[in-house]
């Protein structure tokens, strides 16, 4: 498998649905996104320009403008789900990659519109707070909704790119100087269309309580369409792929419209005559609908080869995958049968590929270890010493600690384990007699090579502490004699701990019994300290 | 692998979303259904008892409760979306192709919910006199609508955790009509209506200046309200809890024994009985109507009540466990069958943008790609979740081990997807990270090669 592909789940819906219905929301979600970018621009000057000149009338009016902030940008957000969901489905590798490569700006909008919009709609709905207070909230909320604009069009600009994708993951998050040019254009192109339209909307709708405030609203509009002819003329030059036939056709309607429209606005401002609102809105959305359609064309054109070409790949894929799909369905009903509930099944799920089913350092994976796990079925410890290792792992193997299991759970184990192989109980003595002149052999050795490391009193000490991993504390974790034997015999692979089969059988036999007595006599110690120490608690 | 891939820094993506999530859940829950509905109940009885008190508390309270919901609210909806896409897009692309209708229809109901309360909060000092009662049926309208859409939304949502017959027959009736729907569905509603009740006593009494009787008599009132949905989410999470196949059930315990709750099971009864009591002291203060005691209860009341919800959005996301999509993807985005593909024919040789990226490709970069694919979903490098604390003290051959055995080790980890020498180049990688003998901060970002990247 070489080439991209798409997601396997086949899209519910046909590709002419899918288009139409991106297109038509898309374009009912700009129309509002102009409307509530309109009516924030339009509002915040009109409120600096009041405050700036001492007139109250001018702040009433600023306030008339910002109320129906609240409307704007709700239908904004609420008409962006519908091409957020169609554009994901029908356009999901150039979408879902733009946004990954632009992630970080992505998610910055969501708590830049909540501080914008929050900003916004307390300032519309209680006016009259401190004017100086109005200013900072409206810079803030003016800043971070002017940004969010910036962070769509980068987006669309990335899906319309996709052999531009490497260089822009390659960059870490950045584009080039070429599509930095364009994404500037493109996104003043919106802002321009948001005076237009926002001008318009008041112009029409509130302006009809404050005739006054209709000529400054012409020159807004006025403002936004003399900018859409620059800043048109300048995306452009900054296009960066070929334009197609039916664009040119596209751009000529635009291009009248808007002729028109600076024909009819410059004709209202010139004669003071009210404009026509059945002429003017039907023109304005005709304006909104063929500058969509130029975008629409350029990313069909950008990515439909893309798309195509995903097609088969998919189709591929899932081919492939097909063969799988009986054998993963069968280990998810496995895997949904296994409650980890009891002792046992936790054993034989979390700890037997180590130390085996039946517990004696044997399970499949112990072949892969440098430190072998250990014959659990052999230990002969304080119950308070085994929780600590399943708690905080052995440093230095491959035994980790179980804290992500419940405390329950964990005792459940140990439990379990001291229920089948006896692991709290004392350590036996081994059958075999040694003489008092082989054990003091023994404990001379003990003295002078065990201890180096052991400790005299077997509790180890400072520097084997850091020894990794470090030898156990014999007061309180022993191993049946016959185990002790086996690793002073042959040491612990992987640990400090080496073999010792020099020393013969006899000495050997005395050494372990030596092993053994640290736990044998801390643990009578302990038990004549406190009457209650007797036999440990077993599950 | 279809996606680049980036990570939420520090906090990683489960935490991001969980804190987006969760606060969409207090708002569209508690203010949109909740606090609307209270509202709505308290302009009724102003017309219905001619109470000029109840209305005014009404129209005060809409306004902040508007601009709540289209302001946080809405953008917090949406935002679980934004973060998922950009996070986790193969989980969030398929969970809209098998949803994309009751979806789009949620969309719908969506967009009508945001029209009625905008008529319904433009429309309130018009709409007085005879048109009062058609202005409160558009208030109740609103809160059926926003009912709706817990609806659809609970069907998509439920599905995460009993996708049922889905995986064998993909029948979408079966998927969204799934074993844990009503329960969870009516458990919604109950947490939107507790929610509801607090919130408008935490308004009346610290920014309500309504006479001292009335605020009495509606504390008094909205505490009556409140007892039948506490009483009603203790039942319906019970119900809802018997409905979880076993197998997750086992991991309820883990999620949300944290902190001190792990060591100690008491302090999980201490808070939580605790926290009964405090809501039953609450309903006492506001039945004999001593607002002050009401006053100093509201906020630890509300505290406990958001709290339990939090955690049950915790349990419910958490138990899922290895499962994103169970039976189809798991939690780390990998399909089960791709799963089984990659364990045979490996990962690498499947990965469109990392082969791109990085043709000359070396051991750290092999292994911080498999890392950032397999585990990056859940685990950061030196921040939530850490890597290198959960692999802390283990040998190379010991991380090796335990990367393939995962998901039998952990309930609720996916297994690792790739071959044998993939999984020993991983642990390598995992190994050094650990040592610190390499420094990474984010998966995202590969070690760079100096002749990697450009070819």
């Amino acid at each position: 498998m070489e080439s991209l592909h798409d997601l396997t789940l086949p899209v519910p819906l046909p590709e002419g649905l899918q288009r139409g219905l991106l297109f038509g929301t898309f374009t009912l979600h700009l129309l509002f996104v102009l409307l509530m970018l309109g009516t924030a621009i339009l509002a915040l000057s009109y409120f600096i320009h009041a405050w700036w000149h001492g007139h109250l009338d001018g702040l009433s009016w600023a306030k008339q403008v910002l109320r129906f902030f609240l409307a704007h940008k709700s239908l904004a957000v609420v008409l962006g789900v519908g091409p957020l969901l169609l554009i994901q489905v029908a356009f999901t590798i150039p979408f879902f990659t733009a946004i990954v490569l632009l992630a970080p700006f992505w998610l910055l909008i969501i708590g830049f519109l909540v501080v914008s919009f929050v900003s916004f709609d307390s300032l519309g709905h209680r006016i009259y707070t401190h004017r100086y207070l109005h200013l900072v909230f409206g810079t803030v909320a003016m800043t971070t909704l002017l940004c969010v604009p910036g962070f769509f069009v980068a987006v669309l600009v990335a899906v319309e790119n996709p052999h531009r994708w490497m260089d822009i993951f390659n960059t870490g998050f950045a584009f080039d100087w070429r599509l930095t040019v364009h994404w500037i254009f493109r996104y003043l192109h919106v802002l321009g269309a948001a005076l237009v339209f926002g001008g318009a909307f008041h112009y029409f709708f509130v302006a009809r309580h404050y005739p006054r405030y209709r000529a400054s609203l012409l020159r807004w509009m006025l403002l936004g369409l003399l900018l859409q002819v620059v800043l048109g003329i300048a995306l452009y030059w900054s296009l960066l792929q070929e334009v197609p036939p039916v664009v040119y056709a596209y751009l000529s309607v635009g291009i009248s419209l808007t002729a028109v429209m600076i024909w009819v606005v410059a004709t209202a401002m010139g004669s003071r005559g009210p404009l026509n609102h059945t002429a003017v809105i039907p023109l304005l959305l005709a304006l909104l609908t063929s500058m969509l359609l130029t975008r629409q064309e350029f990313q069909d054109r950008a990515v439909s080869p893309l798309l195509a070409q995903l097609k088969q790949a998919t189709a591929r894929y899932a081919a492939e995958l097909q063969p799988y799909e009986k054998t993963a369905l069968a280990d998810y009903r496995d895997r949904m049968n296994t409650v980890y509930n009891t002792g046992p099944i936790i054993y034989s799920q979390s700890c037997a590929f180590c130390h085996g089913e039946d517990a004696r350092g044997n399970g499949p994976d112990a072949k892969f270890l440098h430190v072998p796990p250990e014959d659990i079925s052999a230990i002969r410890a304080q119950r308070s010493y085994v929780m600590t290792i399943l708690d905080n792992g052995v440093p230095g193997s491959a035994m980790p600690g179980f804290t992500y299991f419940e405390r329950q759970q964990r005792e459940r184990v140990a439990g379990y384990l001291n229920k089948t192989y006896d692991i709290f109980s004392l350590p036996g003595r081994l059958p075999a007699q040694v003489s008092s002149q082989v054990r003091q052999k023994a404990q001379a050795e003990w003295d002078e090579t065990c201890s180096r490391c052991h400790g005299k009193d077997g509790t180890g000490n400072q520097t084997s502490a850091k020894f990794r991993p470090p030898p156990p504390n014999l007061t309180e974790y022993s191993l049946t004699p016959q185990r002790i034997r086996h690793v002073i015999e042959n040491g612990y692979p992987g640990t400090m701990m080496s073999s010792y089969s020099s020393l013969g059988d006899q000495e050997i036999d005395a050494l372990a019994d030596r092993v053994v007595s640290f736990r044998l006599h801390s643990s009578s110690t302990s038990a004549k300290s406190s009457p209650a120490g007797g036999p440990e608690p077993n599950e | 692998m279809q996606f680049p891939y980036f990570q939420f820094p520090v906090i990683g993506d489960p935490l991001i979303i969980e804190l987006d999530a969760v606060l969409h859940v207090f708002i569209s829950h508690g203010v949109a259904i909740g606090m609307v509905f209270m509202i709505v109940l308290a302009e009724y009885l102003g017309y219905k008892r001619k109470a000029e008190a109840w209305e005014r508390l009404a129209w005060e309270a809409i306004k902040p409760t508007v601009i709540i919901i289209t302001g946080i609210g809405a953008v917090t909806g949406v935002g679980i979306w934004f973060i998922t896409a950009g996070l986790v897009p193969p989980a969030i692309g398929s969970m809209l192709r098998v949803f994309f209708w009751p979806w789009f229809i949620e969309w719908n109901v969506f967009f009508w919910e945001v029209v009625v309360i905008l008529v319904y909060y433009f429309t309130w000092h018009r709409w007085q006199g005879a048109r009062k009662a058609s202005h409160v049926h558009l208030g109740f309208g609103y809160v059926a609508l926003g009912s709706l859409s817990a609806f659809l939304i609970t069907g998509i949502l439920a599905f995460m955790l009993t996708s049922d017959g889905w995986p064998h027959n993909r029948s979408l009736w079966l998927a969204f009509f799934n074993p844990s729907f009503l329960s969870q569905l009516c458990w919604r509603l109950s947490i939107a209506l507790a929610m509801g009740a607090l919130f408008i006593i935490l308004y009346i009494s610290f920014f309500h200046d309504g006479a001292k009787a009335f605020r009495q008599q509606a504390v008094s009132y909205y505490a009556m309200i409140l007892i039948l949905p506490l009483i009603g989410m203790i039942a319906t999470g019970w119900w809802w809890f018997d409905t979880i196949p076993p197998g997750f059930k086992a991991h309820a315990k883990p999620s949300i024994l944290i902190w001190v709750f792990a060591e100690n099971i008491r302090w999980f009864w201490v808070f939580h009985i605790g926290g009964g009591i405090i809501l039953g002291l609450l309903i006492l203060a506001a039945l004999i109507r001593n607002v002050p005691a009401a006053r100093v209860l509201i906020i630890p009341s509300t505290l406990v009540v958001l709290f339990a919800v939090a955690e049950y959005e915790r349990v419910r996301e958490f138990i899922r466990g290895p499962y994103l999509m169970p039976g189809y993807m798991y939690a780390n985005e990998i399909m089960l069958t791709e799963h089984e593909l990659f364990t045979k024919e490996g990962m690498l040789p499947n990965a469109y943008w990392f082969k791109r990226m990085a043709p000359t490709a070396t051991l750290e970069q092999e292994g911080a790609f498999l890392f950032a694919q397999n585990c990056g979903t859940c685990h950061t490098i030196g921040g939530k979740n850490d890597i290198r604390d959960r692999f802390a003290g283990r040998t190379e051959r010991g991380i090796y081990v335990i990367l393939g055995r995962t998901e039998q080790m952990v309930p609720w980890m996916p297994p690792f997807s790739g071959t044998d020498e993939e999984r020993s180049k991983m642990s390598h990688f995992l190994d050094q990270l650990v040592a610190h003998k390499l420094e990474l901060e984010e998966p995202s970002r590969y070690p760079s090669a100096e002749q990697g990247g450009t070819d």
